[in-house]
């Protein structure tokens, strides 16, 4: 028998870990759906910067949340240097060429990061156990740990703090002008490269936020296949550059999967937001929250 | 025309009659294993090539179809079919499920196809593993009949099945649909190519010869995980051994797994992962300045009289003019 307690609490679940879907495809939504670079390899960077978090942890003993700002300027810089390298080449390509090119590009990442970082750091389960690690805040019935508390008010600041950035400051329309026509935009005084590497930076820093609430849920080298699944399901479920379909995405994409592990069980908690994904691909490509463009 | 193709065939023949004649030269296990890995992967590559390659559509999921044959021979084979026709039957479903999976997956375009595929792949993974945890053994009476020479023929005959097939078909009518579909979609339909027929035809030949590739690793392993054949390393595989070949010619996967097998043995006892980190960094480095990998460039500075079309990152390579220090050098 299933109770109402039990659905709210699955709810509360799904609501927890969709804001933390959100925080993971955040940095895609950026790079994919505004600069228009597919990126595959998303995923790693979370990886990546769970095991960012989990070494201010462990040398510094600084609390994952608090170290964030590092872990994110770590991955500002990884991320800089992988644009000059491999995607600076590829700025003025039209669109589908480029499309195509970063998705071979990251291929080779999702390829050669998680075997390295295996190589350098076992292919070991860890994870960041804090102070209030197990705790619960009791709400009525329901229990909510904090860390998913704090992963939702973080995920409400990032994408915030994200969507003024993109849509009220000058940098953010000069990363939209860039998208639109790379060379008009230089002729008006935009730096072209400047622009896309520090946004592709940002891209991959934002990564770093799903990172270090991950660093406490439990990591290894291999969760980046996933998390550029999931990064991938809500950016689709948003609409290509929709930012406040983030959100919702990120809740829908939560929620469907907690409710469906009721009928399906824990074990396929993933196969339900594939299914969903390729779904949406199939039936609703413009995402649920996103306008069809011309093609 | 005709001669050089005589020539190619003769020169075809000969070489299958001299690696025919391996097992009697040597009965060491090392250098029979080794070929037959090269085999599986000329195999493996092969087919991912007819689809990825010849016809562009990047199927990022291989390991659903190599899975499917590895699994599907392992039962009839367990449960008492002879092996020959366990493994027909296993290509033959793996043929049928990859046209269901096409029917649904060629909706997509271009990107969209590619992530949709890689979505397959992990459902997949994930059912498998949950459904079948266990791993399956040969019971002794099967796992008396091994032997490594049968293994090198299974793998040295499919692997010519799959170079030939996939020629013949690359230098036919079809063939040229396919290469104009990936140049160009839209252009190709207006000339009369149904891209979508064109698409399942690619990919009936890709799902038989990927089904066949895991019936010879359901063959050669007497003990293996269900899951394992499901594994997304089976994706990836595939595609950096044809790009670092060159995607779109026939030789490509020939070279990559060359290659592949080369670097896989020189790390086997070191670091498996630095292997294929380097593997990786040199598919990267392909991608960008050899985007016709190693075959293409050779046959651009050497001119090659069969050569056909640009290759799929010729395209690329036109318009973007990454290529010029690797090419004209």
């Amino acid at each position: 028998m299933i109770s109402r307690q039990f659905i709210l609490q699955l709810l509360a679940y799904g609501i927890a870990n969709g804001a933390l879907y959100g925080l993971g495809a955040i940095g895609l939504s950026l790079v994919y759906g505004i600069m228009g670079y597919l990126n595959i390899a998303h995923g790693v960077f979370v990886m990546l910067g769970a095991y960012a978090s989990f070494y201010f942890f462990r040398v510094w003993g600084v609390d994952p949340f608090l170290s964030l700002p590092l872990t994110a300027f770590s991955l500002f810089i990884f991320g800089s240097i992988l644009y000059l390298l491999l995607f600076a080449r590829l700025v003025r390509l039209p669109e589908v060429d480029k499309v195509k090119m970063s998705l071979l590009l990251t291929f080779g990442l999702l390829v050669i990061l998680p075997n390295a970082a295996t190589f350098l750091w076992t292919a070991d389960t860890r994870s960041v156990t804090t102070a209030y690690a197990g705790k619960t805040l009791q709400l009525g019935s329901i229990y909510i740990p904090y860390v998913d508390l704090a992963t939702v008010i973080l995920a409400v600041l990032v994408i915030s703090a994200f969507r003024f950035l993109l849509t009220k400051t000058y940098f953010g329309k000069s990363i939209r002008a860039v998208r639109s026509q790379a060379d008009a935009a230089a002729l008006s005084g935009v730096g072209v490269n400047r622009i896309y590497m520090i946004s592709f930076g940002i891209g991959t820093a934002l990564a770093a936020a799903a990172g270090a609430v991950v660093s406490m849920k439990g990591f290894n080298p291999l969760i980046g296949f996933s998390w550029t699944n999931k990064a991938l399901v809500v950016v689709i479920l948003a609409g290509m550059g929709s930012i406040n379909g983030i959100f919702a995405g990120g809740f829908l994409l939560g929620v469907v999967e907690s409710l469906g592990v009721l009928f399906v069980g824990s074990m396929y908690k993933d196969v339900v937001g594939l299914v969903l994904f390729v779904l949406i691909l199939i039936l609703r490509p413009q995402g649920l929250f996103g306008v069809k463009r011309a093609a | 025309m005709n001669a050089s193709l005589k020539k190619k065939t003769l020169s075809i023949l000969i070489l299958a009659g001299i690696l025919s004649l391996l097992p009697m030269l040597t009965s060491q296990g090392y250098i029979l294993t080794l070929m037959f890995n090269l085999f599986l992967y000329m195999t493996l590559s092969q087919s991912w090539n007819i689809l990825g390659g010849y016809a562009g559509q990047v199927n990022v999921g291989f390991a659903v179809l190599f899975g499917t044959g590895a699994m599907i021979t392992r039962f009839l084979w367990i449960g008492g079919i002879p092996f020959l026709a366990a493994y027909l039957i296993g290509g033959i479903f793996t043929l049928i499920l990859g046209l269901f999976i096409g029917a649904i997956t060629f909706l997509l375009k271009g990107p969209y196809f590619s992530i949709a595929t890689l979505a397959m792949a992990m459902i997949a993974r994930i059912t498998i593993g949950n459904v079948f945890p266990r791993a399956s053994s040969l019971p002794p009476s099967l796992l008396k009949t091994f032997t490594l020479v049968h293994c090198y023929y299974l793998s040295l005959i499919t692997a010519l099945a799959a170079f030939v097939v996939i020629y013949w078909v690359t230098r036919s009518r079809i063939g040229f649909g396919m290469k104009a579909l990936r140049e160009d979609e839209e252009g190709a339909s207006a000339l009369g190519v149904s891209p979508f027929r064109m698409k399942m035809t690619a990919a009936c030949i890709s799902s038989f010869f990927g089904g066949l590739a895991g019936g010879m690793y359901s063959y050669f392993y007497g003990s293996f995980y269900w899951h394992s054949p499901f594994d997304l390393i089976w994706c990836f595989e595939p595609i950096l051994i044809t790009f670092i070949g060159g995607a779109g010619t026939i030789l490509g996967p020939v070279v990559g797994s060359l290659f592949f097998v080369c670097i896989e043995e020189l790390f086997v006892l070191t670091a498996g992962e630095i292997g294929v980190v380097i593997f990786g960094i040199a598919f990267i480095l392909i991608v960008l300045f050899l985007p016709q990998g190693v075959v293409g460039a050779v046959q651009e500075r050497f001119g090659d009289p069969l050569k056909r079309g640009l290759g799929i990152g010729g395209f690329f390579r036109k318009n973007l003019h990454l290529g010029k220090g690797g090419q004209h050098g």
